[in-house]
C-alpha cells in the first residue's frame, strides 16, 4: 500500500459522488420503495405498558378481516433467543453475546415493544385489524433510571444477569498503574459526576424490509440494514434456516444509518420475514417515524464519573472513570459500548495511572444501541468538562494544559494497537486561529444581558470496530474482458460516499481511469462477507480490502503484460489504464484494454482478491465553540463551531469535510436540545420530528471542518476512520464555551433554555 | 371515510357544497394541520372542500382602512407581503416563525386562526392587531374578533361543515402605533412555541394611549394580559412603567408545565422578559 507516495490521481480529489443525481433527482431506490408482485403491507400492534405480562391475546377477529393474510404473535413464530443488533455476530471470544429477544415475546418491557403484526393487502386494512386484536395484559413494575434499576426494589427485566441486578453482559474493567497511588502523588484531584441524555439518531430513512420466501423456503430481505452480512446471519439464527439460503440486501441506497441498523433494522426485517413465512406472499414493514423513535435503538443516556489527578505543573497523573449507562429494554450493543466509553475517554491523554468500571442496566425503555460515536461523547463530556475545571484551578490555559497532556506516537496506553500517527497538537492549534482563542475573555461590557464565551474540547475515536467486536474484510477486484473494473465489497452505501470512495482507491492502487472503475455493494449474494458500515471502519477497514484486492489484480495484470511487453514485471506500472515500464528508458506501451481481451481470448481474467484483517488507528479531533448566551432567558445561542479533524489523508475532501460538518450538527443538538424524556408511566414524550429538537438548518451556526493529513501508515493511503469524530468532542467544547460566557459548570445535558435559566437564577442567588 | 374532494372555484360554489352535503363535508385551506388531524382520527369527514383555487381568497388587500388577508392566503405570503411588513410587523414575523419553509408555503394564515390551538402564532399577532374574521354561513356574514373564536382548547367557534371563513381583517395601523412579535422556541423552524407575545401600542404624548398584550400559550387560547393593559392605559412610556407590566402580565397567565416546551415554572420565570421585548419594540414601532 502507498502510504509513502504524494502524487495522487484519484485519490485525494473531490470527485462527483456516485449517488448524487440519482439521489437529489429522486430516482434513487430505498427500501421504503421496494414493491412486488402480489406484496403485502405489514402494521405492527405495540405495547402500551412499560412492563407487562400478556395473559390473552386473541388474533381470531383480526385474521378473519376481509384483507388480512397473516396475524403474527409469540404463539405462532419461532420461539429462537436473538439479539437484533450484530453483536450476536460479531461478540469477540471469550465473551458470550447476550441473546434476550424474541421476534415477540408474551412479556413486554418498554412502551411500544412488539406484542404482533398483521400483513394485509394494504396498510389501511393491517392497522384496522391491529385493532381487533385482543390483548389482556397484567401490568409488572416498572423501572426507568439505570441506577434505581440496580437495587434491590426494582423489578427484574431478564433473567440470567450474572454480574449484578439488571446488568446484562459482562462489567468492563480497565486498569493501567495505580489510580490510588496516582491521587496520593497528585497535587490537584477534581472529581465529578455527570448525566447524560438519551439522544435519537432521526436518520432520514425510518426502518424498513421485505421479506420474500421462495417455495423451496429460501429467503430474500431487502432492508434498510448497514451490514447485510451480519444481518443474514442474525435471521439464519432466528428463523433456523442456513446462511445460504438467505439473502439479505440493499435496494440499493439506504436513508441514513448513525448505527441505528447495525445488524436489523429493529425487528423490521424479522417481523417482515415471520409474516412472510406466514402468508407464504412478499411482505413490507416500514416504521412511522413515531415507530421509529419510540421502537428503535436511541444512544445511551445514564452517568458518568470522572476523576482526575494531576500535578502542580499541570501534568496529569491519574484518571479514575466510571460509566453506568442506561441500556433500556433490550441488550442490543449495550456490553460494547461501556467499553468504547472507557477505552476511548482513557486514550486522549498521556495518564500513567488509569481505571475504568463501566456497565449498562436494563430499565423498561427504548433500548439503547448504537449510534454515532458508539458511548465515546459520553465519556468525553465527562472528561473534557473536568479537564476544563482543572485549567481553571491551575490558572493554566485550557489549550495549554491540553497541548501538554495529549498522546504522542509512542506512549503506553490501554489500546491493543500502536497510535501510528497524530495529528492532535495541529488540530489545536488551527481550531484556535479559526475560532480566535485570543479574543477569550475579552469578549463581554459590564452589564450585557447577552454574553458570549469561548470553549474547546478534544477527543479521539476509532476506525474501526476491533479489539471491541471481530471486524474483517473481503474484497474482490475483477477486471473485465474490455479492461474495465468491478469492484465488490459487502458494505453498504449508508449515505457516506463509499461507493465513490471505495472505487478512487481501487482506481488509485491499481493506476486505471476513475470512470472505469464500478462497484457491486451491500447484497450478500454478489459480495464476499464483510462486517458492514459501522465503527467508522467503512473507508478505513473495507478500503484496506479493495486495496489489497486491487493490488493483487495488479499483480496479476503486470505479469501476463510481462510477457507480451517482454519486459520483466517488476519494471512494470499502470497509470490511467495503460501499462508502461517505469524503470528504464523503454518506451513500450499497452492498454490494459487490450492486455484484458488478449488474455480472454485465452481463456483467462484477472481475479484480485483482497482478505484482511484491518489494524486500528485512532483519529484526532478538537472542537472550538463560540457562544453566546442570553442571561435573561437561558438561550444559548452557538456563533461558530469549528471541528479540525486529523483524518489521516482526506480520500475524497469533499466527502470528508460533509461527514465531519453533519457530525457537528449533531453535537450541536446533543449539547443544545435533544433528549428523549420519559413522563411516569414510561411513555417517551419526544416521539417526533416536531417534538425533538434536532437542529434544522436555519440553527447551524458558521461552522468550519478543517482537515489535518498526519497519513497514517496502517490505512488505504494513509486514511484514517471520519464517520463518527465529528460529534465527539462538541457537547463539551459548547459546554466549556457556556462556561467561559456564564460562570456556571453544567454537569448535565442538554443544556436547555430551562436547564440554563434556572442555573443562572439560582447562581445569581448564591 | 374520505368519499370526496371538491376543488371549488367560488364562494357561492364553496357553501352551495357545504350545504349539499349537510354536515358531513370540512373545508380544506392548506391542510397542514387538518390532514394530520384526520390521519390521526381527531376528526372525521366524509369529503373535503379545498379552497385554496378560490382567487378572491388569495389576496391580501387595503381598502376602506382595514387591511384584509383572505382564507386561502399562505403564512409565506404573509410574511413576506410588504403590506403587512409596513403596517402590522407583528404579524409578519409571526406568520414567518411557524413551521418550515415548506409548510408556511401551503399552510394559511386563516387556518392556523381556525385550528384554534392556544399559542398558534398569527392568531396571538392577529389578537393584538385587533383584528376579525368575516364567518359566511349559508344566508348571512358575520364579522367576530379573533379572540372570540375559541370555543374551549382546540375547538373553533367556527364549525367548518357548516361556515366558512372568507378573511380576517384590521383596521391600518396609525403613524403613532406600533406592533411588535417575541417568540420562545427550542429551534429556529417546525418547532412550536414555549412562549409567545404580540403587542400593540398607541402612544400620545409620550404616554400609552391604549395597549393590546397578548400572550400564548398561557391559556386554553391566546390570552390578553388584562391587568398590564389597564395598568399601561395612560401611564408614561417608561423602563419602570413596562417592567410593572411585565410583572402584571403574570397574573393573567396560567401556563402548563410540559415535560417536551417546558415548565410552568420555567414559562413564568420568562414571560415578563418577552413582555418587555415585546412592548419595548412595539414602542419604537410606533414613535
Amino acid at each position: 500500500m502507498s502510504a509513502d507516495k504524494i502524487d495522487f490521481d484519484i485519490v485525494g480529489k473531490s470527485v462527483r459522488r456516485r449517488d448524487a443525481f440519482e439521489k437529489v433527482t429522486g430516482e434513487a431506490v430505498f427500501s421504503t420503495d421496494v414493491k412486488l408482485p402480489g406484496m403485502l403491507y405489514a402494521k405492527v400492534l405495540r405495547s402500551p405498558y412499560p412492563h407487562a405480562k400478556i395473559k390473552k391475546i386473541d388474533i381470531s377477529k383480526a385474521e378473519q378481516l376481509p384483507g388480512v393474510k397473516a396475524v403474527a404473535y409469540y404463539g405462532n413464530t419461532p420461539r429462537i433467543k436473538f439479539n437484533t443488533s450484530a453483536t450476536m455476530t460479531f461478540t469477540v471470544p471469550h465473551l458470550e453475546p447476550v441473546l434476550d429477544q424474541y421476534v415477540f415475546d408474551d412479556i413486554v418491557r418498554y412502551v411500544g415493544d412488539e406484542v404482533a403484526a398483521v400483513a394485509a393487502v394494504s396498510e389501511e386494512i393491517a392497522q384496522q385489524a391491529l385493532k381487533l386484536i385482543e390483548v389482556e395484559y397484567e401490568e409488572l413494575p416498572a423501572v426507568y433510571d439505570p441506577l434505581e434499576a440496580m437495587k434491590e426494589e426494582a423489578p427484574h427485566i431478564h433473567t440470567g444477569c450474572k454480574e449484578g441486578k439488571n446488568i446484562p453482559g459482562d462489567i468492563v474493567k480497565i486498569d493501567m498503574g495505580d489510580v490510588e497511588q496516582g491521587f496520593a502523588e497528585s497535587d490537584l484531584v477534581i472529581e465529578e459526576m455527570f448525566k447524560v441524555p438519551v439522544q435519537k439518531q432521526v436518520q432520514m430513512e425510518t426502518q424498513a424490509a421485505v421479506a420474500q420466501v421462495s417455495r423451496e423456503g429460501d429467503i430474500t430481505v431487502w432492508s434498510t440494514t448497514q451490514t447485510p452480512h451480519p444481518t443474514r446471519m442474525i435471521l439464519s439464527r432466528a428463523f433456523g434456516v442456513p446462511h445460504s439460503k438467505i439473502r439479505v440486501l440493499n435496494p440499493p441506497y439506504v436513508g441514513g444509518g448513525f448505527g441505528v441498523r447495525i445488524g436489523c433494522s429493529a425487528k423490521a426485517e424479522p417481523i417482515a420475514v415471520a409474516l412472510a413465512m406466514l402468508a407464504k406472499r412478499p411482505v413490507k414493514v416500514v416504521y412511522t417515524r413515531e415507530e421509529d423513535f419510540i421502537a428503535s435503538d436511541t444512544r445511551h443516556g445514564g452517568y458518568v464519573w470522572a476523576k482526575l489527578g494531576v500535578k502542580k505543573d499541570g501534568t496529569f497523573h491519574a484518571l479514575d472513570l466510571k460509566g453506568v449507562l442506561n441500556a433500556g429494554a433490550y441488550c442490543s450493543f449495550s456490553c460494547e459500548t461501556p467499553g468504547v466509553l472507557g477505552a476511548m475517554t482513557l486514550s486522549v491523554y498521556r495518564i500513567p495511572h488509569q481505571k475504568y468500571f463501566g456497565h449498562s442496566v436494563y430499565t423498561n425503555t427504548t433500548p439503547a444501541g448504537a449510534m454515532r460515536g458508539f458511548g465515546n461523547p459520553q465519556g468525553i463530556f465527562a472528561l473534557e468538562s473536568v479537564v476544563d475545571m482543572v485549567a481553571e484551578k491551575l490558572n493554566i490555559d485550557p489549550l495549554e494544559l491540553r497541548l501538554k497532556n495529549i498522546m504522542q506516537v509512542g506512549d503506553p496506553w490501554c489500546l491493543p494497537y500502536p497510535c501510528g500517527a497524530t495529528g492532535m497538537a495541529e488540530c489545536i492549534e488551527k481550531g484556535a486561529k479559526s475560532i480566535g482563542w485570543d479574543r477569550r475573555g475579552k469578549l463581554n461590557k459590564p452589564g450585557a444581558t447577552k454574553v458570549r464565551g469561548i470553549g474547546v474540547a478534544i477527543g479521539s475515536h476509532v476506525s474501526n470496530s476491533w479489539p471491541f467486536c471481530v471486524d474483517y474484510d473481503n474484497a474482490y477486484v475483477t477486471i473485465q474482458q474490455d479492461g474495465s473494473v468491478q469492484v465488490a465489497c459487502g458494505v453498504p452505501d449508508i449515505g457516506t460516499g463509499t461507493t465513490t470512495t471505495l472505487p478512487q482507491l481501487a482506481a488509485e492502487e491499481l493506476g486505471v481511469r476513475f470512470d472505469m472503475v464500478n462497484m457491486t455493494f451491500g447484497d450478500t449474494a454478489s459480495t464476499p462477507f464483510d462486517i458492514g458500515s459501522h465503527a467508522s471502519r467503512t473507508l478505513y477497514a473495507a478500503g484496506t480490502a479493495v486495496v489489497a484486492a486491487a493490488k493483487d489484480a495488479k499483480q496479476q495484470v503486470l505479469e501476463y503484460a510481462a510477457d507480451l511487453l517482454d519486459v520483466s514485471a517488476e519494471k512494470l506500472d499502470m497509470k490511467d489504464s495503460e501499462v508502461f515500464v517505469a524503470q528504464g528508458s523503454d518506451e513500450k506501451r499497452i492498454s490494459l484494454k487490450e492486455i484484458a481481451y488478449h488474455a480472454h481470448l485465452r481463456n483467462k481474467q484477472f481475479i484480485g482478491v483482497g482478505r484482511i484483517v484491518p489494524p486500528n488507528s485512532p483519529t484526532w479531533e478538537a472542537h472550538f465553540a463560540e457562544v453566546e448566551v442570553d442571561l435573561q432567558t437561558g438561550q444559548v445561542k452557538v456563533i461558530k463551531l469549528v471541528g479540525a479533524h486529523d483524518v489521516g489523508k482526506a480520500i475524497n475532501p469533499a466527502i470528508c469535510e460533509g461527514q465531519i460538518e453533519g457530525g457537528l450538527a449533531m453535537g450541536l443538538g446533543y449539547a443544545l436540545s435533544e433528549e428523549i424524556r420519559y413522563n411516569d408511566k414510561g411513555k417517551q414524550q419526544n416521539k417526533s420530528i416536531s417534538t425533538y429538537f434536532l437542529p434544522t438548518a436555519e440553527d447551524m451556526p458558521e461552522v468550519e471542518a478543517i482537515l489535518v493529513e498526519s497519513n497514517d501508515p496502517s490505512g488505504p493511503f494513509g486514511a484514517k476512520g471520519v464517520g463518527e469524530t465529528g460529534l465527539v468532542p462538541t457537547a463539551p467544547a459548547i459546554a466549556n464555551a457556556v462556561y467561559n460566557a456564564t460562570g456556571i459548570r453544567f454537569t448535565e445535558i442538554p443544556l436547555t433554555e430551562e436547564r440554563v435559566f434556572f442555573a443562572l437564577r439560582n447562581n445569581k442567588k448564591s | 371515510m374520505l368519499q370526496d374532494y371538491y376543488i371549488p372555484k367560488s364562494i357561492a360554489d364553496t357553501l352551495a357544497l357545504l350545504k349539499d352535503n349537510n354536515g358531513r363535508a370540512r373545508i380544506i385551506a392548506g391542510g397542514t394541520d387538518l390532514v394530520l388531524d384526520h390521519q390521526a382520527e381527531k376528526i372525521t369527514a366524509d369529503a373535503f372542500i379545498d379552497i385554496s383555487n378560490i382567487d378572491e381568497l388569495k389576496k391580501i388587500e387595503c381598502s376602506d382602512g382595514y387591511i384584509s388577508i383572505g382564507a386561502a392566503v399562505t403564512h409565506n405570503q404573509v410574511a413576506r407581503s410588504q403590506l403587512i411588513q409596513e403596517h402590522a410587523i407583528a404579524l409578519a414575523q409571526a406568520a414567518r416563525a411557524v413551521g418550515s419553509l415548506q409548510i408556511r408555503n401551503i399552510a394559511t394564515v386563516v387556518g392556523n386562526v381556525v385550528n384554534a390551538q392556544p399559542a398558534a402564532d398569527t392568531a396571538v399577532a392577529l389578537v393584538a392587531l385587533g383584528a376579525e374574521a368575516e364567518i359566511n354561513s349559508f344566508s348571512e356574514v358575520e364579522y367576530v374578533p379573533v379572540e372570540d373564536m375559541y370555543a374551549g382548547l382546540g375547538k373553533s367557534t367556527v364549525d367548518s361543515t357548516s361556515q366558512l371563513v372568507t378573511r380576517i381583517r384590521f383596521a391600518v395601523p396609525e403613524r403613532n402605533q406600533g406592533t411588535a412579535f417575541v417568540r420562545l422556541c427550542q429551534r429556529k423552524a417546525l418547532a412550536l412555541p414555549m412562549l409567545c407575545v404580540a403587542a400593540m401600542v398607541s402612544l400620545k404624548d409620550d404616554k400609552f394611549e391604549w395597549v393590546r398584550l397578548v400572550m400564548a400559550p398561557v391559556g386554553p387560547k391566546p390570552i390578553r394580559a388584562a391587568k398590564a393593559e389597564e395598568m399601561l392605559k395612560g401611564s408614561p412610556v417608561t423602563d419602570e412603567v413596562i417592567e410593572k407590566a411585565a410583572q402584571l402580565a403574570l397574573e393573567n397567565a396560567n401556563p402548563r408545565s410540559s415535560l417536551v416546551r417546558g415548565s410552568r415554572e420555567y414559562r413564568m420565570g420568562v414571560l415578563p422578559v418577552l413582555i418587555k421585548r415585546a412592548l419595548v419594540a412595539a414602542v419604537a414601532q410606533a414613535k
